[in-house]
């Protein structure tokens, strides 16, 4: 590497302590704010709101009358003509980023003429006309079974429908479809050709027609969840067609208790490769040989046991005897997150007293750090509860944080390596990398998507497959 | 400039945006890999899954200690299934099936064509070792009658009979029933069968996950240029070409 390439870069021991502390910090505002949230959720996406009842703000003046619990819709008077349509749209528009959006009306009176429709329209729609009547609406309309998207002449689609009935429409953001259902049976479906957020529809148009909606609160008619898992049951089939190097799963799960310093799994796992039938054969990882990755393995391990048993005084020491130069800054990102561990394991201990005079006389020095307020604020706050495990700030006592300082140090360590070309090699596994990797394209899809359908969600599939 | 000329050039660009494809740098897509944040705790589930699917028991009860990761089914059974797997990989299948009627009578009674299999790697066993006769009675006691339930059986039969009908097997048309690939076959569809009879998937989620970063790869290629990750041992980062 040129003399300016290494100058421009800053040192591996910066750019890893900022990594781990940025990752805290973010665990902090996520957790802290949710405490109760099973690590599932914790790193996704906050929940679009869903559509709840119908809107009685900008509903049709006076065709139509929406009930008092904003879940029904009744025409009460004779209709004049094509422009007295009583429509009402829900209170948002349907959520964008999952796989399906649905959502039923249960039709009570098809009343003299059974005009009644379900379907989806955008905030411009004008509110007198039946949905699918006007551009960039649909409607299933229940007089004539057929599809309307956007002209006044409709397509065969499904069955009418009337008094009794349970109709459903949802939206497939994966196929970009809407489809209907009538009597938990689907109807058919069609390509979705609107941009943008779409308003669950209902209208109503002869005398005495009424509707009863339900956004979700009482179960569906249809199965939902049957057809989601059908849904991606198809996409999966795509998925599983494709062909992977035959041992690339072991290769990587090899890099990766490799990376972390799991000796011993290693050991058992290399031993347990060997006798497999056929043998395993191996490409060394790019950028590290077998001999970086191997580097100082079985101190990496050794320190990772000290700290997740609690033991950070010792873990201190330990680091000074072997790999002094990650320490010898007393103001640096690791020895601040280990002096943090330290007063968390004081706490553990029940040893408030001590913990307090640790805190005071240790975080001080590290008042320069970025997220420093935020971090001591959430050790401190382990004082102030009886039980702190099940407070706000509980996150401190999981595992999950020993895990946090035990990788900032493990990868402090591989960086000590002097055959170390890149820093970054050092923060993320393979397997991370590749997690990242495939989030990221989701994301960068979906995005180029009008940010619909679904993001990459690791704990999905984690826990896809579980039965019972 | 005349409007006339504005309009054209401005319908030059659009038609340029609408058929190129959206250009992402390296700089831009690390920002963005950046911030994904993947918990610690779930790619040790991952790999735990891995170790229990696959069967690397010790392995498996090593990581359990060295990562306080909890595997997701008991370790005990898995020392039965790889046992049962090794058994068919070493060709004892008499040996397997005594073992998988001891952990569980009921996969054999409900997989009709895992049995079959195993009772035709049994048939095929016995031909490799040359013992003919046994081999002939075998086939017209137990294969038979399941070849007559089943004209997929059937098939397989006269395939795997055939095999004695030529003097140098390995180079027959019906050779690769002898291969080591047969019994890999058979012992892949043993382990299936037993996972699934402990309410376990029967693949690793790992494998499955490599398949969806291709997939998402390929379909984001249509509308975006980004850096790609085209080895997945070393998940190195190849820049878009420029």
């Amino acid at each position: 590497m040129s003399e300016a390439t290494s100058q421009s870069q800053p040192p591996a021991k910066d750019l890893i302590g900022s990594y781990f502390l940025d990752l805290w910090c973010h665990t902090s505002k996520t957790l802290a704010v949710k405490p109760e949230t099973k690590y599932a959720s914790e790193f996704e996406e906050e929940e679009e709101e869903s559509p709840t009842e119908l809107d009685t703000v900008n509903s049709s003046g006076g065709f139509s009358v929406v009930g008092p619990d904003k879940l029904s819709l009744l025409y009460p008077s004779v209709n004049l003509h094509g422009h007295d349509v009583g429509v009402a749209q829900a209170n948002r528009a349907a959520p964008m980023k999952r796989l399906l959006y649905y959502f039923e009306i249960h039709v009570k009176n098809a009343g003299s003429k059974g005009q009644i429709a379900i379907g989806f329209t955008t905030s411009a729609f004008r509110l007198r006309r039946q949905p699918g009547w006007e551009a960039n609406s649909y409607g299933y309309h229940g007089d004539d079974g057929m599809l309307y998207r956007g002209h006044g002449k409709g397509d065969t689609f499904g069955p009418t429908y009337t008094t009794g009935d349970t109709v459903g429409g949802g939206i497939n953001y994966a196929t970009q479809e809407f489809f209907f259902t009538k009597n938990g049976v689907v109807v058919g479906s069609v390509y979705k050709d609107v941009k943008g957020p779409v308003i669950p529809t209902v209208a109503v148009h002869s005398q005495n027609e009424e509707v009863t909606v339900n956004f979700g609160k009482d179960p569906f008619v249809f199965d939902l969840k049957a057809y989601e898992a059908e849904q991606r049951a198809k996409q999966q089939i795509k998925i599983d067609n494709i062909t992977i190097p035959q041992d690339a799963s072991y290769g990587i799960v090899r890099s990766y208790l490799q990376h972390y310093g799991y000796e011993e799994t290693l050991k058992l796992f290399d031993i347990a490769g060997q006798s497999t039938v056929p043998p395993i054969s191996l490409v060394p990882e790019y950028g590290f040989s077998e001999e970086d990755s191997m580097y100082a393995l079985n101190q990496r391990r050794t320190l990772r046991q000290l700290i997740k048993s609690g033991k950070i005084d010792e873990t201190f020491s330990t680091l000074r005897k072997w790999y002094p130069q990650t320490v010898e800054d007393d103001t640096s990102t690791i020895c601040f997150l280990l002096h943090c561990q330290k007063f968390i394991e004081l706490v553990r201990d029940g040893k408030l007293e001590e913990a307090i005079m640790y805190g005071r006389s240790e975080f001080e020095k590290f008042k320069k750090l970025s997220g420093f307020d935020d971090l001591v604020k959430d050790c401190a706050a382990l004082l102030a509860y009886e039980q702190p495990s099940k407070s706000s700030v509980g996150y401190l006592l999981q595992e999950s944080q020993r895990e946090l300082v035990a990788d900032a140090v493990n990868a402090m360590v591989l960086s000590t390596n002097p055959k170390l070309k890149d820093a970054s090699l050092c923060m993320h596994s393979c397997l991370e990398r590749l997690i990242r990797q495939v989030t990221a394209c989701f994301l960068e899809k979906r995005s180029l998507n009008g940010d619909q359908g679904e993001a990459f969600q690791l704990s999905r599939i984690l826990k896809s497959g579980k039965k019972g | 400039m005349s409007l006339f000329f504005i309009v054209i050039r401005q319908l030059a660009e659009f038609q340029a945006m609408a058929s190129s494809k959206k250009v992402i740098t390296r700089e831009e897509w690390e920002k963005r890999l950046s911030n994904v944040k993947v918990r610690k705790e779930d790619m040790n589930k991952l790999v735990m899954n891995f170790l229990v699917t696959e069967g690397y028991v010790e392995a498996a009860e090593k990581f359990r200690l060295e990562s306080g990761t909890e595997p997701d089914i008991d370790l005990a059974t898995i020392t039965d299934r790889m046992a049962v797997k090794k058994a068919v990989q070493s060709g004892n299948v008499e040996d397997a099936i005594e073992k998988v009627n001891d952990l569980n009578p009921e996969i054999l009674d409900t997989n009709p064509q895992l049995f079959f299999h195993l009772q035709q790697q049994r048939l095929i066993e016995l031909i490799r070792n040359g013992k003919v006769e046994e081999a002939l009675e075998f086939a017209q006691e137990e294969l038979a009658p399941r070849g007559e339930e089943n004209q997929g059986f059937l098939e397989e039969l006269e395939r795997t009979v055939a095999l004695l009908a030529f003097e140098d097997v390995t180079n027959c048309p019906v050779g690769d029933l002898l291969d080591i690939s047969q019994r890999l076959k058979t012992a892949s569809e043993v382990n299936a069968a037993i996972l699934t009879s402990q309410s376990h998937e029967k693949d690793p989620k790992l494998p499955s996950l490599l398949k969806m970063l291709i997939w998402a790869q390929n379909q984001l290629d249509e509308k975006a240029t980004y850096p790609r990750i085209n080895d997945l041992s070393t998940a190195a980062l190849e820049d878009p070409a420029v």
